[in-house]
């Protein structure tokens, strides 16, 4: 027994020397015997009928094994469309490619180079069809990208989409609270904007990788999943099989960011294993990642009404996700998000309408966020500009306005354990903003600018987890979370060493394996520390309870500190045996209302963060350099306080490059930029000179020992706060992300008067 | 993709393998921008000839006699940057190859490689051209002398015959002039120049006595900018002067947008880029 607190140490990674020492297992490097690769022949153009698609010369390559078309995958997968909210992907294209880069054919062989030899074998005839890229556009458009929508039929909110024809809106979430008429009319002033945002990747070092292999009646898939419970029913789902048949196990993921969450590759690899008759691996270049999954690119109308008092009166947005040709999980993230499109703001009288648009780009999805950044870039853009013109202090104009304990949100839902206040004063403070700032030179204009944001977690989700106790006193715990780089492994053994009393370097966390982790819906949207967590606690608390009664069922008086061990050895005779312990999670949910998306249990918790930045713009050139960035997050109470420090600092990274660098640039559908030498990613001497972070101290009730979620929070508040401090430096408003030189200069040149 | 990949082990030996008509046939030696170009379908060899090894004999870096450089073309780029010979008689190279690119391409990307790509896009051409520099080209009849302003001769076309490749770089000695070099990234710091200014001045006090002046990545191809230099040769070091030279400047080419800024926003750049280059030049020591 310890006797140590496991929970609130910062304990470094359990798997860090696993991993600085190249020992850490990843799929990618997971090589089966017999083992076939598979190379994907992808789409050249946005939108066209294939009219004709020949791959004899293909076949016909030394060393290809054979080319799969959609019609070798309706052999094996009858209805060969998936999705996790809408069934419209095919998982190669059947009749019309939607996407420049979607999948049409695959060659397998023995190796992937002779693969990749097949591909360029392959000839395909388009007849290009009129093709639609812009969100606002398509919402309009005469131009569709599918005949009908398919949503899922899992879920009973979506149904009245099924069969739904001639639109590309995919999804369109509608909020009303109050009377947003009135408030307009009754305002003392109304202030409007709109803002875009870019469609950028996920980037995850390690790309997408699945291999799968037939294994006596079923199917064993290896893929870099952040999701493998959801992987594994959507796979049964499509071959017509029990669950159970199905096995899927991932490894250490080389980050996932959103992009690896629902089905990717299994599918397609399922498939193929199944056709082939021999393992095969499916591995994404860095390049074929943009094709694959992004961020939406996005654009919102916002408005407000604001009394004489400057209290918002009134608020409406309207949200564009342009989701690109298939749905992936956008339709959620307009829902999920969509509702906190007002701001962390107590608003009497809000109007959300939030729509996900298909377009004939690559799919969008979720990204470090799940569409919280996009809007927050909006909101806290818009909010500036209110206090501007009001002549309000920024943090005073947010601080009149922001919501407090208890009140309710735009959904009803109201604020319980979001420390909101908290987070705003103490990036008040952190930043010194009531002291005097150093303005710069007229060459070097300095600018501050602070921003905050808000995220609900996605409800209802469940977790399951399992801790077994060994006779020798060490644990196992079982669960479905993937450890992506986030350190979930290391959060995951101190909760259960908390509870067990046992060190967290003691207790082994096995990787998911569906045949064995039992079910998890899926590591994303800043979940698994609450639900996990909780699943955690319960199994390993049924784990104590279990040893309280072996100690009581050997005689032993209540308090006994027997050790573990020896217990074993008093029931068993001999070092044998487990206690095993299980829990499982899902927190109350209320689903919001059709009409209104009023409810009064949208979330079972709040995730909210502060951004302050401190810039520098080079006045002719409009260079930005942002010299500080600091980060106040609302974690609950951390289990390890390091891994969260460096949750929210790579975050801000992250969304840092996605407010000053990182755009993927269209022309007529093509993709201009598809690799890394020209799609921007932040090295190190791109980042600010200064990044700084802080969690407030503060208690989620319902997480594991006050603990929630912070995996996205660091990228909320971002781009907004330096966008906030770029107006505040030279007077110039960019409404449009990334935050270019060139705009600020043509800004400036503008308020010159023009070159 | 399937193509030849011959390692010849002697300069003649990978002359001879070269074609002067194919241009399906082509020189490996870093390979940092051939193999972009091969990833992305853009060039498809016939045969790649690499200079892998024969490197060893052409990658010299050396103080000539005369109080010069002379660098052979498989010299690596972070060996030039770290040679005391460098450092000591052509300072802006160093500072310019700091810049360049990432050190894990600057490990492997070799001087010749870089200049024979006829990339405008680059930051050394300006720097050679100001610094007047000459290559030597080698070809089965033989070798000849190339100015470092001549060499590029269009988009990514250079003077070179397809039988030819640089042998050597010859940076002639700079006595008092000081040379800069400005560059503008525009989508990371990381990044291929938006924009690239370089200049050497020659001074006499505070007169300009000799000013050679170059761009890179705001046409076609490196240039060297005459106009401005008879603007400012015979002038006072100081503000007014650079300032005027970057109008000059500006007005002396006519630049091309491309993802890395408008042509607009370009010519501000070069405006911008010219006076703060020079005055870096005139205020760094001889």
């Amino acid at each position: 027994m310890s006797g140590v607190r496991q929970v609130g140490r910062s304990l470094p990674r359990l798997e860090a020397r696993a991993k600085v020492t190249g020992a850490a297992e990843y799929v990618h490097n997971l090589h089966l015997p017999g083992m076939l690769h598979g190379r994907i022949f992808r789409s050249a153009v946005p939108h066209a009928e294939i009219r004709a698609l020949d791959v004899k010369a293909a076949r016909a390559v030394a060393g290809v094994h054979s080319v799969v078309t959609i019609d070798d995958i309706r052999t094996v997968i009858p209805d060969p469309y998936y999705g996790p909210a809408f069934h419209d992907q095919p998982i190669l294209a059947e009749g019309k490619v939607r996407h420049v880069g979607e999948p049409v054919a695959v060659v397998l062989a023995e190796e992937a180079k002779t693969a990749e030899e097949g591909c360029r074998a392959i000839a395909v005839e388009y007849g290009e069809l009129p093709a639609v890229y812009d969100e606002v556009e398509a919402a309009r458009s005469a131009v569709h990208v599918h005949d009908a929508l398919k949503p899922a039929g899992a879920f009973p909110d979506l149904q009245h989409l099924a069969g739904r024809r001639a639109t590309n809106v995919a999804l369109d979430f509608h909020l009303r609270r109050g009377d947003p008429e009135g408030a307009f009319a009754a305002a003392e002033r109304v202030f409007e904007h709109t803002f875009r945002s870019q469609q950028v990747m996920h980037t995850p070092l390690e790309p997408h990788v699945s291999i799968a292999e037939a294994s006596g009646s079923g199917i064993t898939i290896h893929t870099s999943s952040q999701s493998p419970s959801f992987v594994r029913s959507e796979i049964a789902r499509l071959l017509g099989w029990p669950e159970n048949r199905v096995r899927v196990r991932t490894a250490y993921l080389g980050g996932g960011f959103g992009a690896k969450v629902y089905v990717k590759l299994e599918a397609l690899a399922a498939a193929l294993a199944l056709l082939a008759g021999r393992p095969v691996r499916i591995a994404l270049t860095m390049d074929e990642q943009f094709f694959t999954i992004s961020r939406h690119a996005t654009t919102v109308h916002i408005k407000s009404a604001v009394d004489r008092d400057g209290k918002i009166t009134g608020r409406q947005c309207r949200v564009y996700w342009n989701g690109g040709a298939y749905a992936d999980i956008g339709p959620r993230v307009a829902q999920k998000s969509g509702f906190t499109a007002a701001g962390p703001y107590d608003i009497a009288n809000v109007a959300i309408e939030s729509c996900e648009i298909y377009t004939n780009r690559p799919p969008a999805g979720a990204l470090r966020g799940f569409g919280v950044p996009q809007l927050v870039w909006a909101y806290e853009s818009h909010t500036d500009l209110i206090a501007r013109a009001l002549g309000l202090d920024p943090v005073e104009f947010r601080r009149r306005n922001l919501l407090r304990e208890g009140r309710p949100q735009a959904t009803g839902t109201k604020m319980r354990d979001a420390a909101l206040h908290q987070v705003l004063e103490r990036l008040a403070t952190h930043i010194e903003w009531e002291r005097p700032f150093d303005r710069g030179t007229p060459l070097r204009r300095r600018g501050r600018g602070v921003a905050i944001g808000f995220k609900a977690s996605i409800a209802p989700t469940t977790s399951v987890a399992i801790v077994a106790l060994a006779a020798d006193g060490s644990a196992t715990l079982y669960c479905s979370t993937v450890d992506m780089g986030q350190g979930s492994d290391t959060a995951l053994a101190q909760i259960a060493g908390e509870v067990l009393d046992i060190p967290a370097e003691r207790i082994r966390v096995a990787h998911p394996d569906t045949e064995a982790t039992p079910y998890d819906m899926g590591t994303l949207g800043s979940r698994s520390t609450y639900h996990m967590g909780q699943a955690v606690r319960r199994a390993a608390l049924e784990v104590r309870d279990k040893l309280a009664a072996l100690a009581g069922e050997l005689g032993l008086p209540p308090g006994s500190n027997l050790p573990i061990p020896e217990l074993f050895r008093r029931k068993y005779g001999m070092a044998a045996g487990n206690l095993i312990g299980s829990g499982s999670f899902m927190p109350s949910y209320a689903p919001p209302d059709p009409l209104t998306g009023q409810s009064p249990d949208a979330t079972p918790y709040w995730m909210s963060a502060a951004a302050g930045a401190e810039v520098a713009v080079d006045t002719e050139t409009g260079q930005v350099t942002v010299e500080r960035l600091v980060l106040v997050a609302d974690a609950g109470t951390p289990i390890n306080p390091q891994i969260v420090e460096t949750q929210l600092s790579g975050a801000a990274i992250m969304q840092f490059g996605f407010t000053m660098q990182e755009e993927m640039v269209f022309e007529d559908g093509q993709l201009r930029n598809p690799s890394l030498a020209d799609y921007k990613i932040p090295g190190l001497r791109d980042l600010p000179r200064r990044i700084e972070v802080e969690t407030v101290d503060a208690v989620e009730r319902d997480g594991p020992f006050g603990a929630k979620g912070v995996g996205e929070s660091g990228t909320y508040a971002v781009s907004p706060a330096i966008a906030n401090a770029v107006e505040d430096a030279v007077g110039v408003r960019l409404n449009e992300l990334p935050l270019k030189a060139e705009a600020v200069w043509q800004a400036l040149a503008a308020d010159r008067g023009g070159r | 993709m399937s193509f030849e990949l011959v390692e010849p082990d002697s300069l003649p030996a990978a002359l001879a393998l070269l074609d002067p008509e194919d241009p399906g046939v082509r020189a490996i030696a870093g390979g940092t921008a051939l193999m972009l170009m091969l990833k992305s379908g853009f060039f498809r060899p016939r045969r790649l000839v690499s200079l892998r090894r024969i490197g060893d004999g052409m990658s010299g870096i050396r103080a000539s006699a005369e109080g010069g450089l002379v660098l052979g073309a498989m010299a690596r780029l972070r060996d030039i940057e770290r040679a005391p010979a460098v450092w000591q008689r052509a300072p802006v190279v160093v500072e310019t190859l700091r810049v360049h690119s990432n050190i894990r391409v600057r490990n492997v990307a070799t001087i010749g490689g870089n200049l024979a790509h006829g990339d405008p896009h680059m930051d050394l051409p300006p720097v050679l051209i100001v610094l007047g520099a000459h290559l030597t080209a080698t070809g089965p009849g033989g070798s000849r002398t190339i100015a470092a302003e001549d060499l590029v001769s269009g988009y990514f076309e250079t003077v070179l015959g397809n039988d030819e490749l640089i042998t050597e770089i010859a940076i002639p000695p700079q006595g008092a002039r000081r040379a800069a070099y400005q560059k503008c990234t525009t989508r990371a710091a990381d990044d291929w120049p938006a924009l690239g200014v370089a200049v050497s001045l020659g001074l006499e006090g505070a007169a300009i006595r000799e000013a050679r002046v170059a761009v890179g990545a705001v046409t076609d191809r490196p240039v060297r900018l005459r106009e401005t230099e008879a603007l400012l040769r015979g002038g006072a070091v100081g503000e007014s002067l650079w300032r005027e030279a970057g109008e000059v400047a500006a007005r002396e080419v006519e630049p091309v947008g491309d993802d890395r800024g408008s042509a607009l926003y370009k010519r501000q750049l070069l405006r911008v880029a010219m006076r703060r280059a020079l005055a870096q030049a005139a205020g760094a020591a001889g």
